[in-house]
């Protein structure tokens, strides 16, 4: 029994195959070279945010035995500049600290110490003598900011030959640094003040912290959660389950479907004019005030709120229709169907819509710029006030306030923000994910 | 043909339960259902047959006004459910559905218990004041669905673990547990294999007891097994309805002998 004359063996494969299969191919590489340029990217991106931002989180410190004179603390107290007694202070224990271990230094006097030391150190040392009057006239070891000359000069930010011409400090001052640093009078420790500090002038970037921020960005997103969840869903299900569908409904999504591509300055000014102007002036709302994180969270809301009813829609409309028909089936009215049966089983679509919305939101600058939530805020974390209504920056917004700086220690902070930007981001990721797990039913 | 006929349960089968006259729906232009009228009987068993799409769908769903859900269709002509007009104004569907259940082509158990898909019906109409009567009506309700030794000791696992034909004895059950007088079931057997149809189809005849059964089917031979009334539906009209016996062996109508001889459909 042979096989029909035309017939070909399946064992060869003829040009058309093989055109095929080589189309295949290819499609499959340009597939894979796509993931590798994304990856590429990703790690490219990723490491140059933990190169440049790390340091961020290590501040050099200056630790050394400190006596709190009675007499100089009473004195510097009555002059008008009163840090400026307890920069004195400082510049005289750590000149004695210097002559204690022997070091030679060309520099003449304490007052040569000066550009060492963080201009903001000098209040932290008041605020320490002022909280216990015991501390006064005994030795005590004391650790104090070094400043950011002399920071960049140990994180390699700031060089020996790039200082030439920098008034901040001394060719003297960098063999002397190496001599503290060596004697371990001078090292970099973790900089918790940047976790939960807030802005500082721009001569004192030791002192700043993301910390005031992240509350601002907290009470954000609070705000739009709660506007947005509730809203959100509601209209989604109004416009999905019950809805009729006429030229007036259809209108309607085609606004939802713009609304969510409309660049986000624009929420921003409507948001000025809408709750600062009108709400804040025209009603005078004492709650809706310029830099108040309540309507930096409402302008957020109203860029945000397009993008859950999108992604809320999807997630209903994922739901098989059998569902819907075996509770109606069973005497069911449309809302208990909706709410017992079809919401459960979409809630993992919402939550993940929801988390999107967010993250877009947290990262959001430019609606910030406009209500006036990038203004220098540098409040003490405790005393924040209102965690709502008291002026506040965003994460974005500090750090585009930072970048803006001229000293190469703001640029640092920037990028370290830009890491607890992500973390943040991550954080809320994870409980996303967390809640999608628990809602999760399978049918 | 008959051979093949199931247990055969002797029931008084006169009283007249659904009248339906003159039934026209329209899906927007689309003239779906022309001029039906047909006399549906207590505790009998009813079958609708035809081509696809010939309305036989359609018109079961008019029973319990589940084509409500959908925006263009619309229904004209009186169906009456006990001399009472099903699409009168002052009636909820959702108090009509709960006395006429439905059962669904494909097995939908909802993503819970077993006992929850049972217990959800009785629960939102109230049905039971105490656990130990809901426990009571879920029982009940697994044993007439014929389901009640299979799941006895599992009652808490989801219904959807459970096989294609165990599934849909769970979503009659279900339908079932709110009391109903109808019970109507959309071609209830094409998502099963040869033997849960023939416990579904078992089911069916023993619940022609207690119901009034109307079931949609593609089936001849189903119908011939389960059911005593048979309508044949054809392009939108009910062409012809009598005993089953008489439909498949002495058809009055030659379109209803091409359908059953194999000719058209």
């Amino acid at each position: 029994m042979s096989a029909a004359p035309q017939k070909r063996s399946i064992l060869v494969a003829d040009s058309h195959l093989a055109k095929r299969n080589s189309a295949e191919a290819r499609f499959k590489l340009y597939g894979l070279a796509a993931i590798g340029a994304g990856l590429f990217f990703l790690v490219v991106l990723l490491s140059q945010i933990v190169m440049n931002g790390a340091p961020a989180f290590f501040q050099t410190q200056i630790t050394m035995p400190l006596t709190l004179d009675p007499a100089a603390v009473a004195k510097a107290e009555k002059s008008m500049m009163k840090t400026a007694g307890y920069r004195g202070m400082l510049e005289e224990a750590l000149w004695n600290e210097v002559q204690r271990r022997g070091i030679e230094t060309p520099l003449k006097s304490p007052k040569d110490l000066r550009e060492m030391i963080s201009a903001g150190a000098p209040g932290n040392l008041r605020d320490f003598a002022l909280a216990d009057e015991r501390n006064h006239g005994a030795e005590v070891r004391y650790t104090f900011a070094a400043s950011s000359r002399v920071d960049g000069y140990l994180k390699g930010r700031v060089t020996r030959e790039g200082s030439k011409d920098d008034k901040g400090i001394r060719p003297e001052h960098f063999d002397l640094i190496d001599a503290l640093v060596a004697a371990g009078v001078i090292e970099t420790r973790f900089n918790l003040t940047f976790i939960i500090g807030s802005d500082a002038s721009d001569v004192r970037s030791e002192q700043s912290g993301m910390g005031q921020s992240m509350l601002g960005s907290l009470a954000m997103m609070f705000v739009v959660l709660g506007v947005c969840l509730p809203i959100s869903v509601a209209a989604a299900i109004y416009l999905e389950e019950f809805a009729p569908k006429n030229r007036f409904t259809d209108f309607i999504e085609i606004n939802i479907s713009n609304l969510a591509a409309v660049p986000s300055i624009v929420f921003g000014i409507l948001a000025l004019a809408a709750f600062i102007q009108f709400g804040g002036g025209t009603l005078e709302i004492e709650a809706l005030r310029a830099s108040a994180p309540l309507v930096g969270g409402l302008a957020l809301s109203l860029m945000t709120l397009p993008t859950i009813i999108i992604a809320t829609r999807a997630a209903l409309k994922a739901v098989p229709l059998s569902i819907r028909e075996a509770a109606l089936g069973v005497g069911a009215s449309r809302m208990q169907s909706v709410l017992h049966h079809v919401l459960p089983l979409a809630m993992p679509g919402i939550l993940t819509g929801t988390i999107i919305g967010l993250a877009s939101a947290l990262g959001e600058t430019a609606p910030l710029l406009l209500i006036g939530m990038v203004a220098f805020v540098q409040t003490d974390i405790a005393s924040i006030g209102d965690f709502f209504t008291a002026p506040n920056v965003g994460m974005p917004a500090q750090i585009y306030i930072w970048a803006q700086r001229a000293d190469g220690a703001w640029y640092e902070r920037a990028w370290g923000g830009i890491i607890l930007l992500l973390v943040f981001l991550v954080a809320m990721n994870a409980i996303a994910i967390f809640l999608r797990r628990r809602f999760e039913r399978r049918w | 043909m008959f051979d093949a006929k199931i247990s055969e349960t002797t029931v008084t089968q006169n009283d007249i339960k659904i009248v339906a006259r003159k039934v026209q729906v329209y899906y927007g232009e689309a003239h779906a259902i022309k001029d039906v009228s047909v006399d549906i009987l207590d505790k009998t068993v009813t079958a609708f047959i035809g081509p696809s799409g010939c309305g036989k769908s359609t018109f079961l769903r008019c029973i319990n006004r589940m084509n409500d859900t959908i925006p263009i269709c619309r229904v004209e002509g009186d169906i009456l459910l006990d001399n009472e007009d099903i699409y009168d104004k002052r009636v909820d569907p959702v108090n009509l559905r709960a006395r006429v259940g439905m059962v669904f082509q494909k097995p939908n158990p909802f993503p819970k218990s077993i006992y929850d898909n049972v217990a959800y019906g009785p629960r939102i109409h109230g049905l039971a004041r105490t656990k130990a009567d809901l426990d009571e009506i879920v029982e009940r309700a697994l044993r007439r669905g014929a389901i009640w030794e299979e799941v006895k000791d599992r009652l808490h696992q989801p219904g959807t673990g459970l096989s294609g034909g165990q599934q849909q004895r769970l979503c009659i059950a279900r339908a079932v547990a709110t009391e109903p007088e109808v019970l109507l079931m959309d071609e209830p057997c094409s998502a099963l294999d040869p033997i849960a149809t023939a416990q579904v189809e078992e089911l069916i005849d023993e619940l022609r007891q207690s119901y009034s059964v109307v079931i949609v089917t593609h089936s001849m031979q189903q119908a011939a097994r389960v059911s005593q009334k048979t309508a044949f539906f054809h392009l939108g009209n009910l062409v012809e309805y009598g005993d089953t016996e008489q439909i498949f062996t002495n058809p009055v109508d030659p379109r209803t002998e091409s359908y059953i001889t194999g000719r058209i459909g």
